[in-house]
């Protein structure tokens, strides 16, 4: 296992991050970062809470951008890219929203059809046929009329997924795609991410927690803390590295080079056990 | 001097807001050829803050006519000038309170649900979700309120008007027994078409309507993503929108007379 990314540089990948630093209200979140993303795998980005992954796919789609380093996807440095570059690129991206985001003024079928009819002129069948297709992957076609108030989480985010991946994109980016989700949708939408990756070789990044679940869907995983790759592998190597950091990551213990508690001065004294208590 | 000091700050702070709620202006200007994309939309907003502030404007306009009427006659009956109680209804309500009251009215009722409405939209992350999907969220979102607002001003002002002058002929003729053709004659015949109307109703409600539209959509857009952010914003829009009336109905009406 490595602490840190050698990849060099070649045409098998999307998505090549070199020297990332992002300081967010004096917290430094990326501290030169350095990440590759190939193209037609599935990467899991995994971590502690409050590490960044979030802030990184940010990074990937352009909604932040960094003190310094550099994010390409597919060749274009983001942070350069104009707005209208910028849309364009985000085109050909999927974004899974930790809060799925449908917009709650449409129903299901709409919040699917939004992408299409905002960017497309394509006949009104073509496009009930594409969203109640993609309804269809999702398990989700009997839903089509209902609104986004009238879903469970785990449903909307399956409604989510499918306007994510209504124009067959280059790259999906899903944000914790598995909170929320039962076990049957659970594994539906682990096996959505496979066929989508195999059928139509779309590039994933997963930011997710759930070990188990990745392991079925990622063909690579990083470990990220502290403003770095701490570790990273296939899912098989991650989960028998026997590093300080995977062992309290992926097994949830409290000790560890990851401090559970957020900075804080003596309990015993902030309690009133000891003399000089507040 | 910390006093100082804070005062100071508020003051650089307003200042800031005005600065960026004019830049946010030019972007909602600049994005309305693309929003022209989203015509329906556009039709959708002035359908909820049009149409739907028809009742209260409309119930609004009547009682302000009525208590005009009302008071008017009362006043100009110690000179014996009832009959002139047609023409002062009808001039104050063009001139001031149409308009004023419209905008007033507008912001209370159409202001703050647009500001909490795009709020709740940036707190569920439904602009961040368009903005991804590389559809831009002011001409989507921001541009076609602001039209509604503009559009929908003028023809509430000018509903609210005609139901102000019908509850002021209500009180004055039905109830107080002015002559009802003296009451026509006497307003139409002071009465200015273009001082009165077109500056004091359709110029000074436009005006509103873009002011109004404005502070509402920037609040809402420029709103902290929380519970907390999205209550002050509402409650903003309805302080600032209510300050930039009647300030800017002193200027307007400086200027246009």
């Amino acid at each position: 296992m490595t602490d840190a990314v050698h990849a060099k540089p070649d045409d098998r990948t999307l998505v090549r991050i070199r020297g990332l630093t992002t300081v967010l209200n004096g917290k430094t979140v990326f501290n030169a970062l350095d990440l590759d993303i190939p193209r037609g795998k599935v990467t899991a980005i995994m971590g502690p809470s409050g590490t960044g992954k979030t802030t990184l796919l940010k990074h990937i789609t352009g909604q932040m951008r960094g003190d310094a380093g550099e994010v390409r996807v597919d060749g274009l440095n983001v942070s350069e890219l104009a707005r209208d570059e910028l849309f364009a690129l985000r085109e050909r991206i999927g974004y899974l929203f930790q809060n799925s985001a449908l917009l709650t003024d449409f129903d299901v079928f709409e919040n699917v059809a939004f992408p299409l009819r905002q960017h497309t002129k394509l006949p009104e069948v073509l496009i009930r046929n594409i969203v109640l297709t993609k309804l269809q992957a999702v398990g989700l076609r009997g839903a089509a009329p209902l609104l986004p108030s009238e879903l469970s989480g785990g449903m909307a985010r399956r409604v989510a997924l499918a306007r994510a991946i209504v124009f067959d994109p280059m790259l999906i980016l899903y944000d914790e795609p598995f909170v929320g989700l039962d076990p049957i949708a659970l594994n539906q939408v682990l096996k959505l991410i496979r066929t989508l990756n195999e059928t139509l070789g779309i590039t994933s990044v997963l930011v997710a927690h759930e070990l188990e679940a990745i392991k079925h869907v990622a063909d690579h995983i990083y470990l990220i803390a502290n403003g770095k790759i701490v570790a990273q592998g296939d899912p098989n190597t991650i989960a028998s590295d026997g590093s300080s950091w995977t062992r309290q990551v992926l097994g949830g213990e409290a000790d560890g080079p990851v401090p559970f508690q957020y900075p804080a001065g003596d309990y015993a004294q902030a309690l009133g056990f000891k003399q000089g208590a507040a | 001097m910390n006093t100082r000091v804070d005062h100071g700050n508020s003051v650089t702070q307003s200042l800031a807001q005005i600065g960026a709620c004019g830049l946010f202006l030019l972007r909602i200007l600049a994005a309305i050829p693309l929003s022209l994309r989203h015509v329906r939309e556009t039709v959708r907003q002035l359908w909820f803050v049009g149409a739907m502030s028809l009742t209260i404007i409309m119930v609004c306009g009547l009682f302000v006519g009525m208590v005009l009427g009302l008071q008017l006659y009362h006043v100009l009956a110690i000179f014996g000038g009832t009959s002139a109680s047609g023409s002062v209804v009808a001039l104050a309500i063009y001139r001031e309170l149409g308009p004023v009251v419209t905008a007033l009215l507008f912001a209370g009722r159409a202001g703050t649900s647009m500001t909490a409405e795009i709020g709740l939209m940036r707190a569920t992350d439904q602009i961040a979700a368009m903005e991804m999907m590389a559809v831009d969220p002011i001409a989507y979102v921001a541009t076609p309120r602001f039209l509604a607002g503009l559009i929908a001003m003028p023809l509430l002002c000018c509903v609210f008007c005609a139901m102000g002058i019908f509850g002021g002929h209500l009180v004055g003729v039905n109830w107080l027994g002015v002559d009802n053709g003296t009451f026509w004659s006497n307003m139409t015949s002071s009465v200015d078409v273009w001082q009165d109307v077109i500056n004091g109703v359709i110029w000074k409600s436009t005006a509103f309507g873009a002011v109004v539209s404005l502070i509402a959509v920037f609040q809402g857009y420029t709103t902290p993503p929380t519970s907390e952010g999205v209550a002050y914003a509402t409650t903003r829009t309805v302080v600032a929108s209510s300050i930039a009336i009647l300030s800017l109905d002193f200027v307007l009406t400086a200027f246009l007379m």
